[in-house]
């Protein structure tokens, strides 16, 4: 198999799609000859993913206002990345408070986990009112 | 999910996924089931094999309304994944985990 792959998704916003994206991404990471026999790290790519999208349905599109999540999953030979592009709202992650883990909280722990359990959190809006988010996890050789 | 009564224990079995999709609904049955004073619940992971933040936040604000009105909850059968994501959220310091069922239906009675 090539070392280089990518797939480009596009669904609604919508929870409904959760369950069948994470099934889908789970059982395609798991075939990859990197990640085979690495449940833990497959376990955090599977919440890294669930968080990012579940966030994009919950805070990009308020309930009024669906729109789609273009998901673009790029693995090469020494990383994986999942990119998120959506229309709605945008926001300043760094704004966002780190929770308090020695109080918790029934919220709050999405971006914190997906910077916990992937290397690289990148965030970005552009001028046409596109956001991306990118969660790339580095591969070992 | 599935509601079962073990005695004067009411044992919740989630399904294998605990998301953002069945976070509300568990909120809702535990909000009724927990208006009783002095409720005994079990939180049955055993069928989990995935939760994420929403679901971490589902037990948090059960474990709320139970303990609001005099009552305990404990978690039963955590998988692997689970228990990663307690440890790193350090919820496995909140939570009374329990290996089986069994295990945390014991915990009722020691605890009288």
């Amino acid at each position: 198999m090539e070392n280089e792959l990518t797939v480009r998704i596009e669904v609604p916003a919508e929870m409904i799609m959760i369950r069948p994206l994470d099934v889908f991404v789970r059982n395609l990471i798991q075939q990859l000859p990197a990640f085979c026999g690495t449940e833990g790290l497959v376990d955090n790519l599977e919440l890294a993913f669930s968080e990012a999208f579940t966030n994009i349905c919950r805070h990009a599109y308020k309930s009024e206002r669906k729109g789609p999540v273009t998901i673009v999953i790029r693995v090469g030979s020494n990383q994986l990345e999942f990119r998120f592009e959506d229309n709605g709202e945008s926001f300043d992650p760094d704004k966002v408070r780190s929770p308090n883990l020695d109080k918790p909280c029934e919220g709050g722990l999405g971006i914190w986990l997906m910077r916990q359990v992937m290397d690289e959190y990148l965030y970005h809006s552009e001028k046409n009112g596109k956001n991306v988010l990118r969660l790339i996890k580095h591969i070992s050789a | 999910m599935e509601i079962q009564k073990r005695n004067d224990v009411t044992v919740i079995v989630m399904d294998d996924r605990f998301d953002a999709a069945v976070a509300q609904k568990l909120k809702d049955v535990v909000r009724n089931i927990a208006e009783q004073d002095r409720i005994k619940l079990v939180m049955d992971l055993a069928k989990t094999r995935f939760i994420d933040s929403s679901g971490c936040g589902a037990l948090v604000a059960s474990l709320r309304a139970v303990i609001k009105n005099n009552g305990d909850m404990k978690i039963a059968s955590p998988s692997a994944q689970a228990r990663s994501l307690f440890q790193l959220t350090r919820l496995n310091k909140v939570f009374e985990i329990y290996d089986d069922v069994e295990a945390a239906l014991k915990s009722f009675s020691q605890n009288v």
